[in-house]
C-alpha cells in the first residue's frame, strides 16, 4: 500500500457513504437513546405519583401532582440533616484534601528521578485502583472496637472508642479515607504540567540566586495554576455529591446523624423503599443545584483568573 | 517530554539536609499508602491465635493458610469469581466495540448532520435521568436479575468515544484514501487498516474498563437481587462488609478443630479481601503506564 494521499483528488462523498457511516454508529446511537435519554425523559416521574406497575413512559393516565414530592421533601424531618451531611463531607475533602495533591506532587518534583520517585508514585497511585467494597471492607475493620487503630490508642494508655458507632468520627474516617485513596492519582495531571517545564528557567532562577523553595513558589507551582483552578472549580461543582457510593458501604444506622447524605437517602428510602417519585425528583433537586455550583465557580473563575471550563 | 529534559537532577541540586528531610516525608507517605494493605496481607497469613490477640503489626507471626483453604473450598466465591470474569470480559470487549464504532464516523469531516450527532453524543455527559429512572427502565426491559443488567446499561461510554475519536483522527488521511481507491467500505476500512492501528488506544480503554468492571458492586447491588449472579465485589460485600456469609459453616472439620475453625474465621476477611484484590495488584504495575496515558489523553479534551 503506497498510494499517496493527492489533494486534488479527494474522493467525492455519495449518499453511500452517509448511510454506510449512520449504520456503523447506529448501535451507538440506539444505545443512548435507550440508556440516556429515555431515563432523560424518566425524570418527569418527579412531577407524578408513580407507583410500580404503571407505564412512566404515558403521559395519559400519569397523576400530575406538580412539586409535591419536592415540598413533602423540603417539608421532611431528615432535609436539614441530609443537606447539612451532604455538604459538611464534600467540604471537608474540599478542604482538608484539596491541597494534599498539590503539596505531594511538588514534593515528588524535588526528588531525584530515580527508582525510589518512581516507586512512591507507583504506591500512591495503587489506592485508586483498589475497589471501594476492599477499602470499606479495610477500614471497617481497622476502627473495629478490637481493630487495629484502638489496638494502638491502648499501647499509649488510651480506652478504646467506638469508632464505628460514634456519629462524631465519621466524617473524619470519611475525610481521611477518601483523601488516602485519592491523592496520589489526583497528583498526576499537576506532575504532567510540572514536568512540562523548561529546566532552564530553574537553571536561571539558580543563577539569580533563587533557592529550591523560591523556585518551587516561582516556577513550579505557577507552571500548575491553570491544572489547580479547574480541578477546584470542578470540586466546588461536585460539593454536593459526596460519594455516597462509599458511604453506603461504611455507614450504618447508629451514624446516619452524621453519615446519611442525599444520595444514601435516595437509595434507601428511593429506591428500596419504593419510593420512585420522591426519590426522581430528590435526584433532579440535587444535580439541579450541583450544575448551579458548577456555573457560578465556572463564571468567577473565568471573571478573576481566565481559566474556565466554558 | 522526555526528551527536551537536560538532565533535571543536576539542574536541580541543592542542601543535603533538604533533601534527607524531602525523601524522609515521600518515604513516610509511601508507608501510610501502602502499610494498610501490607497489614491486611500479613494478617492474612499469621496463626490465628495470634490474629484474634491482635499481636501482628510488622510481620507474619506464625504461618496459616487456613482462611485462604476456607474461601478455596467455598462455592459461592468461585461462583462469583466465574460471573466476574464474564462480566470483565464480555463488557470490555462491548465497551472497544462500542467506542469504535461511535468514534470512527465523527473522523469524517463531510459526514451530514455531523454537529447534531456530537451534540447528541455530550447531552448525557452532563444531563442524567438519575438512579431511580434507570433503574424503573431497566426493569421494564426485562433486564432486571439477569446478568444483561450490569453489562448492557454500561457499555457505551462518550469518554471512550472521545479517546478513540482523538487517536483517530491522528491517523494519516492517506491511509483511508487508499484504501478507498482500493474499493474498501467505511466498515472494512474500519476493521481491517484503523483498528490494527489503534491498538495503543484500545489498551488504555480496555485496561480502563477492566478495573472499573472488576471493581464495580453497585450495579449488581441495585440490579441482582440473585446471589448466583454476583460478581465477585458482590461476594466481597457480602461477607466484609454485611458479613452475611458465614464461612465457618463451610468447614467440615470435626468438633475439635471448631475452635481453630473460629479462630481462623477472624482472619477471613482479611484472607478474602487479599483474595480478591491480588489480581488488581499483580497486573498494577504493568498497566500502570496506561492508566496515566488515559488519565493525560482525558485531561486534554478540557
Amino acid at each position: 500500500m503506497k498510494v499517496i494521499s493527492q489533494p486534488g483528488k479527494r474522493r467525492s462523498f455519495h449518499l453511500r457513504d452517509h448511510v454506510q457511516l449512520y449504520l456503523i454508529m447506529l448501535p451507538v446511537l440506539v444505545h443512548l437513546f435507550i440508556f440516556s435519554y429515555i431515563p432523560m425523559y424518566g425524570i418527569v416521574i418527579a412531577f407524578q405519583d408513580y407507583y410500580p406497575g404503571k407505564p412512566f413512559l404515558s403521559f395519559t393516565d400519569a397523576n400530575w401532582v406538580g412539586l409535591k414530592h419536592f415540598i413533602n421533601f423540603f417539608n421532611g424531618p431528615y432535609f436539614g440533616r441530609l443537606m447539612r451531611n451532604t455538604f459538611l463531607l464534600s467540604f471537608y475533602f474540599l478542604v482538608f484534601g484539596f491541597w494534599v495533591p498539590i503539596v505531594f506532587s511538588l514534593l515528588l518534583n524535588e526528588l531525584k528521578h530515580g527508582v525510589f520517585k518512581k516507586f512512591v508514585q507507583t504506591a500512591s497511585y495503587l489506592p485508586h485502583f483498589i475497589s471501594n467494597v476492599v477499602v470499606a471492607g479495610m477500614v471497617l475493620s481497622f476502627i473495629n472496637v478490637d481493630g487495629i487503630i484502638n489496638v494502638i490508642i491502648q499501647m499509649f494508655g488510651g480506652t478504646p472508642i467506638a469508632l464505628n458507632t460514634e456519629p462524631a468520627y465519621f466524617p473524619a474516617i470519611y475525610t481521611i479515607t477518601s483523601i488516602w485513596k485519592s491523592f496520589g492519582w489526583s497528583s498526576i495531571l499537576y506532575l504532567a504540567a510540572m514536568s512540562s517545564v523548561d529546566p532552564n528557567l530553574y537553571e536561571a532562577a539558580k543563577m539569580d540566586g533563587a533557592n529550591r523553595f523560591k523556585q518551587m513558589l516561582h516556577i513550579s507551582l505557577p507552571s500548575i495554576r491553570p491544572t489547580i483552578f479547574i480541578l477546584l472549580i470542578f470540586a466546588i461543582g461536585s460539593l454536593l455529591s459526596a460519594n455516597s457510593e462509599f458511604i453506603l458501604l461504611i455507614y450504618n444506622p447508629m451514624v446516619y446523624e452524621t453519615a446519611d447524605v442525599i444520595g444514601t437517602y435516595l437509595y434507601r428510602d428511593g429506591l428500596l423503599g419504593g419510593n420512585f417519585s420522591m426519590g426522581t425528583a430528590v435526584g433532579l433537586f440535587i444535580s439541579l443545584i450541583n450544575f448551579t455550583l458548577l456555573y457560578v465557580a465556572n463564571s468567577l473563575s473565568r471573571k478573576y483568573s481566565d481559566y474556565a471550563l466554558w | 517530554m522526555v526528551s527536551a529534559r537536560r538532565n533535571p537532577n543536576k539542574i536541580r541540586e541543592g542542601s543535603i539536609i533538604v533533601d534527607i528531610i524531602l525523601y524522609a516525608i515521600a518515604f513516610i507517605i509511601c508507608l501510610i499508602t501502602l502499610y494498610p494493605f501490607y497489614f491486611v496481607i500479613i494478617m492474612s497469613i499469621s496463626s490465628p491465635q495470634e490474629v484474634a490477640a491482635m499481636n501482628v503489626f510488622w510481620y507474619p507471626k506464625g504461618f496459616n493458610l487456613g482462611s485462604y483453604e476456607l474461601i478455596v473450598k467455598d462455592a459461592k466465591m468461585w461462583w462469583a469469581y466465574s460471573n466476574t470474569l464474564i462480566y470483565v470480559s464480555a463488557g470490555t470487549l462491548l465497551n472497544c466495540l462500542m467506542a469504535v464504532l461511535g468514534a470512527y464516523p465523527l473522523t469524517v469531516r463531510n459526514l451530514k448532520g455531523r454537529k447534531w450527532v456530537v451534540a447528541y453524543l455530550l447531552i448525557p455527559m452532563y444531563i442524567g435521568g438519575g438512579l431511580i429512572p434507570s433503574y424503573l427502565l431497566v426493569n421494564k426491559l426485562g433486564l432486571y436479575n439477569t446478568m444483561f443488567a450490569v453489562i448492557i446499561p454500561g457499555m457505551v461510554s462518550i469518554w471512550n468515544i472521545i479517546l478513540v475519536r482523538t487517536f483517530f483522527t491522528t491517523i494519516p488521511d492517506g491511509l483511508k484514501e487508499s484504501a478507498f481507491i482500493d474499493g474498501a467500505s467505511h466498515l472494512q476500512l474500519l476493521f481491517k487498516i484503523i483498528i490494527p492501528i489503534s491498538k495503543p488506544i484500545l489498551a488504555v480503554i480496555a485496561i480502563y474498563s477492566i478495573v472499573g468492571i472488576w471493581n464495580s458492586w453497585f450495579d449488581a447491588l441495585v440490579y441482582l437481587p440473585n446471589e448466583k449472579l454476583h460478581p465477585l465485589q458482590m461476594y466481597l460485600y457480602r461477607v466484609v462488609v454485611q458479613q452475611s456469609v458465614d464461612l465457618k459453616m463451610l468447614s467440615l472439620d470435626d468438633a475439635k478443630n471448631a475452635v481453630a475453625t473460629m479462630l481462623s474465621n477472624i482472619q477471613l476477611k482479611y484472607a478474602i479481601i487479599v483474595f480478591t484484590t491480588l489480581p488488581v495488584i499483580f497486573t498494577y504495575p504493568f498497566f500502570q503506564k496506561y492508566f496515566i496515558k488515559g488519565a493525560l489523553l482525558g485531561s486534554l479534551k478540557e
